[in-house]
């Protein structure tokens, strides 16, 4: 049985259309990473599982029972916001408690669960302290804990790293991934970060314009996406793109003549317009480049070391096209590199639909 | 820290020595023509405004052969209380000489009221505006904000017979819901504001906590607002205080509020005019709201900062 499971819901604002007769079935102690640009309708999504917006259309249910019409407190949920929200004339220990206080449970409960919810994510020093005494990351471990004294199945975050300063980020990005593994609650998590996104999520959702564009594994959102949109989203640095059309059997550009009878089409395939796509990372260079089943020598334009590796940025076909060199390779512009890559590993899309061949 | 500046103190030659030209802070002369001209426009002004005070000060002190010869910025020979004992229990309007002791009493039991009332109306008008948006509530704010630009004088008449007809014309319990209806447009605006400037996620958070209405706005809201509380306070006092117009319009004479009162005294035609006493009542009258400044004067500023007039 699904933990979350939203169906057909839409949400106007006046007249603008935010979600647009969206589904969506979370799977019980799965982590749901709902990714996307800012107003793509991610968080608007979140806060309508939560209850803090109402419907315009569709139904939500949380644990097979039908919480559309529900208050936030009685859908079983605790939630985590970005700006951590913690009540600022509260001790840490009050805001643990201020939910449980609400529903009137008794005191010695109250205390067990603050007692563990302290243990868990280790804040147990800082219980008597107001919030304004905490560091970012504490406030963001406290704000976590609120939603962890509720003893809910789900678990909803908005953006819950993104105050933080990007040290801090990992760190609490491992340790929700430990709390997750740890509690195996439902965890339906928002953020506009990739990273994030790849690194926690069991599926990830991404959305454009109100819509989900994919729903799948990081591994298979990161190698196949199912169009254009969601390819250049996922990757940093972003996939290259090189307009042309498929005939006959290869993917011609300009000059160059990619062969695709490696690549496996979806759909069969068909000739005409296309856009091929290949990250920078599947682009070998060099010894290794000479073994792939496409090889050219290109000149080298720019350069830009990153400290792990090196981006290197050159012309095939007349269209830009990087990769990623190790970083004790020093090439300078003006440099000739042999540079090959495996169709098998690239990504086709339609010209017009941009849709995944 | 003192080690090492120990340290420096105990070198005589610098570690680097300076070129030649300016180094360190631009040298600031203190009687530039800028400060000259800013602070004698400042002197200036203070001056001006702080002489009617002064004038009203002294001849309060001085007793009546004093006043008569003329001299009015002259410091008081002699100091006398008595005209502030006789402006606060003796002084006589009409045909009744308590002084201004009844009016302060009759301001007092129509301010306290007016300013607990209107205050606690108008911040639940602004929480529930700001946070749980409800079908129709931008045209009720647009109203409620239009009745601040309403002259007072139209509405003069009207209320007069509202008033008559539920009995509570001329009595200080309608003077008192005059003054609450009257400063809600602007006091609702200012708590509107400053709830719509606290972060929304906390108000999120409250729900999913399972606060309903009541829990987060005295939970969650009040303990945050004290500042625009401060603020309204300030307004409500000093406005229903320094208030005539409603005073004199919906009062009868044994209920008048101090204002009406000092009026009365200073413009009393029988006998000599007691400049002494008039300027005492005067400054009597001005004392509370004079307090409340003085009192609150950071709180004041600090209030209307966060909840400045914004969106």
């Amino acid at each position: 049985m699904a933990s979350v499971s939203v169906r057909d819901v839409s949400l106007n604002f006046g007249s603008v259309e935010v979600l647009k007769k969206l589904n969506l079935d979370v799977e019980q102690g799965e982590f749901l990473v709902l990714l996307g640009p800012s107003g793509c309708g991610k968080s608007t999504l979140l806060n309508c599982i939560a209850g803090l917006l109402d419907v315009t259309a569709g139904q939500i249910f949380i644990n097979g029972k039908n919480v559309t019409w529900e208050e936030p407190k009685d859908r079983g949920i605790g939630m985590v916001f970005q700006s951590y929200a913690l009540y600022p004339q509260m001790t840490v220990e009050g805001n643990l408690s201020f939910g449980l206080k609400n529903a009137g449970m008794p005191r010695d409960e109250i205390a067990k669960r603050i007692a563990r919810a302290a243990g868990i994510l280790q804040i147990e020093p800082l219980l008597k302290r107001k919030p304004s005494a905490l560091s970012g990351g504490q406030r963001q471990r406290v704000a976590i804990g609120r939603a962890l004294v509720r003893d809910v199945d789900v678990f909803l975050f908005d953006e819950p790293l993104s105050n933080l300063d990007a040290k801090l980020r990992s760190e609490l990005r491992v340790e929700i991934k430990r709390l997750h593994q740890r509690l195996n609650n439902t965890m339906i998590y928002v953020t506009h970060d990739q990273i994030e996104a790849m690194t926690l999520a069991d599926r990830i959702a991404v959305m454009r314009g109100g819509l989900i564009q994919q729903l799948d594994s990081p591994h298979v959102i990161y190698s196949k996406p199912v169009n254009r949109y969601v390819a250049g989203f996922i990757g940093s640095p972003g996939m290259n793109f090189i307009d042309g059309a498929i005939e006959s059997g290869a993917f011609k550009a300009g000059d160059a003549k990619i062969p695709v009878e490696r690549y496996q089409a979806q759909n069969g395939g068909h000739a005409g317009p296309a856009t091929f796509g290949i990250r920078p990372e599947h682009v070998a260079h060099d010894e290794q480049a000479r073994s792939m089943p496409f090889s050219r020598e290109v000149d080298v334009e720019i350069v830009e070391p990153m400290g792990s590796d090196t981006l290197v940025w050159s012309k095939l076909g007349n269209q830009s096209l990087s990769f990623r060199t190790d970083s004790e390779r020093y090439l300078k512009v003006g440099d000739k590199v042999l540079i090959g890559f495996d169709p098998a590993r690239a990504s086709i899309f339609d010209a017009s639909s941009e849709n995944r061949l | 820290m003192s080690s090492v500046s120990h340290v420096a103190a105990g070198h005589v030659e610098p570690a680097i020595a300076f070129a030649a030209g300016p180094h360190g802070p631009k040298p600031r002369p203190a009687f530039s023509p800028r400060n000259i001209m800013i602070y004698g426009t400042l002197l200036l002004v203070s001056i001006y405004y702080l002489l009617p005070l002064y004038v009203m000060i002294v001849t309060s002190l001085k007793g009546m052969p004093e006043i008569r010869l003329g001299n009015v910025f002259s410091p008081p020979l002699e100091i006398t209380f008595q005209p502030w004992v006789k402006a606060w229990a003796e002084a006589c309007t009409g045909l009744n000489c308590e002084g201004l002791s009844r009016g302060f009493w009759n301001s007092v039991r129509i301010t306290v009221p007016s300013v607990i009332l209107s205050i606690a109306i108008a911040s639940l008008n602004g929480y529930a505006l700001a946070n749980w948006k409800f079908k129709g509530a931008d045209i009720f704010f647009t109203i409620l904000i239009f009745g601040a630009f309403i002259p007072y004088q139209v509405m003069l008449y009207p209320i007069v017979i509202i008033l008559r007809e539920i009995g509570l014309y001329g009595s200080l319990s309608g003077l008192v819901i005059v003054h609450s209806i009257f400063g809600m447009p602007i006091l609702t605006l200012l708590f509107r504001n400053y709830f719509t400037s606290l972060p929304e996620e906390l108000f999120k958070a409250a729900r999913v906590d399972g606060a309903g209405f009541w829990g987060i706005y005295f939970r969650i809201m009040l303990p945050m607002s004290l500042p625009i509380f401060v603020v309204a306070i300030i307004l409500q006092v000093t406005g229903i205080w320094n208030d005539f117009l409603f005073g004199v319009v919906y009062t009868k004479p044994d209920v008048y509020p101090m204002t009406v009162q000092l009026n009365n005294i200073v413009n009393s035609v029988q006998g000599v005019k007691e400049y002494n006493v008039n300027m005492a009542a005067t400054l009597l009258t001005g004392l509370v709201p004079l307090i409340v400044y003085f009192v609150s004067g950071k709180l004041f500023v600090r209030g209307i900062a966060a909840g400045a007039v914004k969106g």
